[in-house]
């Protein structure tokens, strides 16, 4: 009987260790240096001990800088694949370079999910299973929402890298969204030569709103942007309500003191959490999830959840 | 009688082309921007703009008259935001701490630039190039290997924010305003009314025979490097406590500003020939064309199309007009 059981046990523990069983899953992410992807590291340490309780293992393969970027994510991609891991999570960062790899690492039988970057239609295209992250048009229709629903009725969109295919469409879907909800609103493309330049940024929004006295909501395409914004706004000499994309330090500050209405987050913890989690259930238990794509953005900040949010950017979540 | 107190005399002067760019552009946007543009909150966003720019373009433009150029400053500005930030945001310590140290960073980079151009008879283009590239990657490597973030929390209160980082004058100017004014003053004087001035306009000229005339020339390179290095520190610490924020990117528009400034200011590119005085102009000419645009009706995406357009226009009637000054020299008195 032991002897049986002994062996049953032995049996089992070999199967566990075979990739075939167990999901061994690589994720390629963006740099060391890149906060964001610190946030995504925080994601993928908390989904893994799961993954390992049920056999499988996690990798997270990191660029070590952004110089050669579209050659250095293929030679991950291709990593992964050497390595035979049953699971990739990837983002789409680069399609025209990535897509064939993506293309062969599926066709060596690799589960891959595209996070961040890339969308549900590429998933679908390339063979992928899912994608999870965030879409900036979308982002971008939460924030005119959000102004439209506070009784904002004309939004200046301040687009610091005018033509950039993301900043677009987060400004497209701010102005349609306003516009739906009865307001309306502009993009203001701001020339390079005010990039990077706080006191430029600053005066350009300023100039914009003493020109048009009827702009009473102001929202930035990045959390740097609205430092800048900030001090336009205080200077207005009227109420204006000011949103952002994305969030820092000085955001936060000024949501908690009321002096900043919302910022706008695509939530990075949830996209590695749930992508390694989705992944690693669909290769371990052979679960498909219906909902596709899997949106982990537009997520708000504002008065309403300051302080959770805090409590996230202390243990490095948000 | 003095040479500058004819009316020609006045015009030959090296920035009455500058003056005359301005006046060009100003009036330009006072008919397409409207009032608001010359009210005083209209000018304070121009001046703002200039301010910052101009603290950085007077050093880097006298440079430029030595035949020398700096462009490490577009590193040195969010350098200058990052150190106070980290230093008195981040850790804590004393704001006044925090600029101390921010400047004392400042001159030494300055140092290290005047050395190495010195030494290495490197074009100071190329040497300059190294530390723009050396100094934003300790930037971003030391902000986040300290912070964990690209971005710093900065909250200044008391006489450090009145002095540096605050609003005057019914609250539309920025403090910075004075300091530019203050310091233009400063340089004119150093520049146009003290044997140094002349050494630099020497040193652009032919800086073997400078040398030979008994110019420390070596000296007067280091002074340069150090002011301009030092000048873009300062405005990005002053920043950092104005936004009470600081990003490891940014500041790099800052070095073609800088430069278009010093040319549309009459400064040549082959040194040796500009003033102080213009380079102030020059200064307020970019900053009012690119503010200019937003009083405008003109739709924004033709913004840098127009910035463009004028800034050739303005150096071009700049460039005119100083070949015509020099052509028709004052008729000779007959003794």
């Amino acid at each position: 009987m032991t002897f049986a059981r002994t062996l049953k046990a032995a049996a089992l523990a070999t199967l566990m260790a075979s990739s075939a069983m167990a999901a061994d899953i690589a994720v390629i992410g963006g740099s060391n240096d890149d906060a964001f992807w610190n946030i995504i590291k925080k994601g993928i340490d908390d989904a893994t001990p799961a993954v390992v309780a049920n056999g499988g293992s996690v990798n997270y393969l990191r660029l070590v800088n952004y110089d050669n970027f579209a050659p250095d994510v293929v030679q991950l991609i291709r990593t992964a694949i050497a390595q035979e891991v049953d699971g990739l999570v990837i983002p789409n960062w680069v399609p025209e370079a990535e897509d064939p790899a993506i293309k062969e690492a599926v066709a060596a039988g690799i589960k891959v999910i595209l996070m961040n970057a890339g969308g549900a239609e590429k998933a679908k295209e390339l063979g992928a299973i899912n994608y999870v992250g965030s879409d900036e048009y979308v982002a971008g229709q939460a924030g005119g929402a959000y102004f439209g629903k506070a009784g904002q009725k004309n939004v200046l969109c301040v687009n610091t890298l005018p033509g950039a295919a993301n900043t677009e469409a987060r400004c497209k879907g701010v102005i349609d969204a306003i516009t739906a909800a009865g307001g309306k609103g502009a993009q203001l493309p701001l020339p390079s030569t005010s990039f990077g330049d706080p006191t430029a940024v600053a005066e350009a929004i300023k100039a914009e709103m003493l020109k048009d006295e009827t702009i009473d909501g102001v929202i930035t395409i990045s959390a740097g942007d609205a430092d800048s914004a900030a001090i336009a706004v205080a200077q207005a000499g009227r109420t204006i309500s000011l949103g952002t994309f994305d969030m820092n330090q000085a955001g936060l500050d000024r949501i908690k003191a009321g002096t900043q209405s919302f910022a706008i987050d695509q939530q990075p913890y949830l996209q590695s959490y749930l992508a390694v989690s989705i992944l690693a259930s669909a290769i371990d238990f052979g679960t498909d999830l219906p909902t596709n794509p899997v949106l982990t953005g537009p997520g708000i900040v504002d008065a309403s959840n300051i302080d959770a949010t805090l409590a996230g950017v202390a243990k490095g979540a948000r | 009688m003095n040479r500058n107190s004819t009316l020609g005399g006045l015009l030959r002067r090296p920035e009455a082309g500058a003056f005359l760019g301005l006046v060009a552009v100003l009036g330009f946007f006072a008919i397409f921007g409207g009032v608001t543009f010359l009210l005083p909150g209209g000018m304070a966003s121009w001046m703002n703009v200039a301010a910052n720019l101009g603290l950085i373009a007077i050093p880097v433009g006298l440079l430029m008259i030595a035949g020398e150029l700096d462009i490490s400053v577009g590193a040195m500005v969010p350098f200058g935001a990052m150190t106070v930030a980290v230093l008195s945001g981040h850790y804590g310590l004393p704001i006044w701490a925090g600029i101390a140290v921010t400047m004392t960073f400042g001159v030494m980079i300055g140092l290290i630039n005047g050395y190495m151009v010195i030494k290495s008879a490197v074009p100071s283009l190329i040497v300059t190039l190294g530390t723009l590239f050396a100094v934003q990657g300790v930037v971003l490597g030391l902000t986040v290997l300290i912070t964990k973030s690209t971005s710093v929390a900065l909250t200044v209160t008391g006489p450090a924010k009145a002095i540096f980082g605050d609003f005057v004058m019914g609250g539309q100017v920025q403090v910075m305003v004075l300091w530019w004014l203050a310091v233009t003053a400063g340089y004119i004087l150093f520049v146009h009314f003290s044997r140094y001035g002349n050494w630099i306009f020497a040193m652009g000229g032919d800086k073997v025979s400078a040398r030979n005339a008994g110019i420390p020339t070596e000296r007067m390179t280091m002074l340069l490097f150090v002011l301009s290095s030092t000048s873009a520190a300062f405005v990005g610490m002053c920043q950092a406590i104005l936004y009470n924020s600081a990003q490891v990117a940014g500041g790099q528009s800052f070095i073609f500003n800088a430069i278009i400034s010093v040319v549309v200011g009459g400064v040549l590119l082959t040194g040796g020939f500009g003033s102080v005085v213009g380079i102030f102009f020059g200064t307020i000419t970019f900053a009012i064309v690119t503010q200019g645009i937003y009083y405008t009706d003109f739709d924004r995406n033709w913004s840098s199309l127009i910035i463009g357009v004028l800034l050739l226009c303005a150096v071009l009637m700049n460039n005119t007009f100083r070949k015509m000054a020099l052509a028709s020299a004052p008729k000779k008195v007959a003794k």
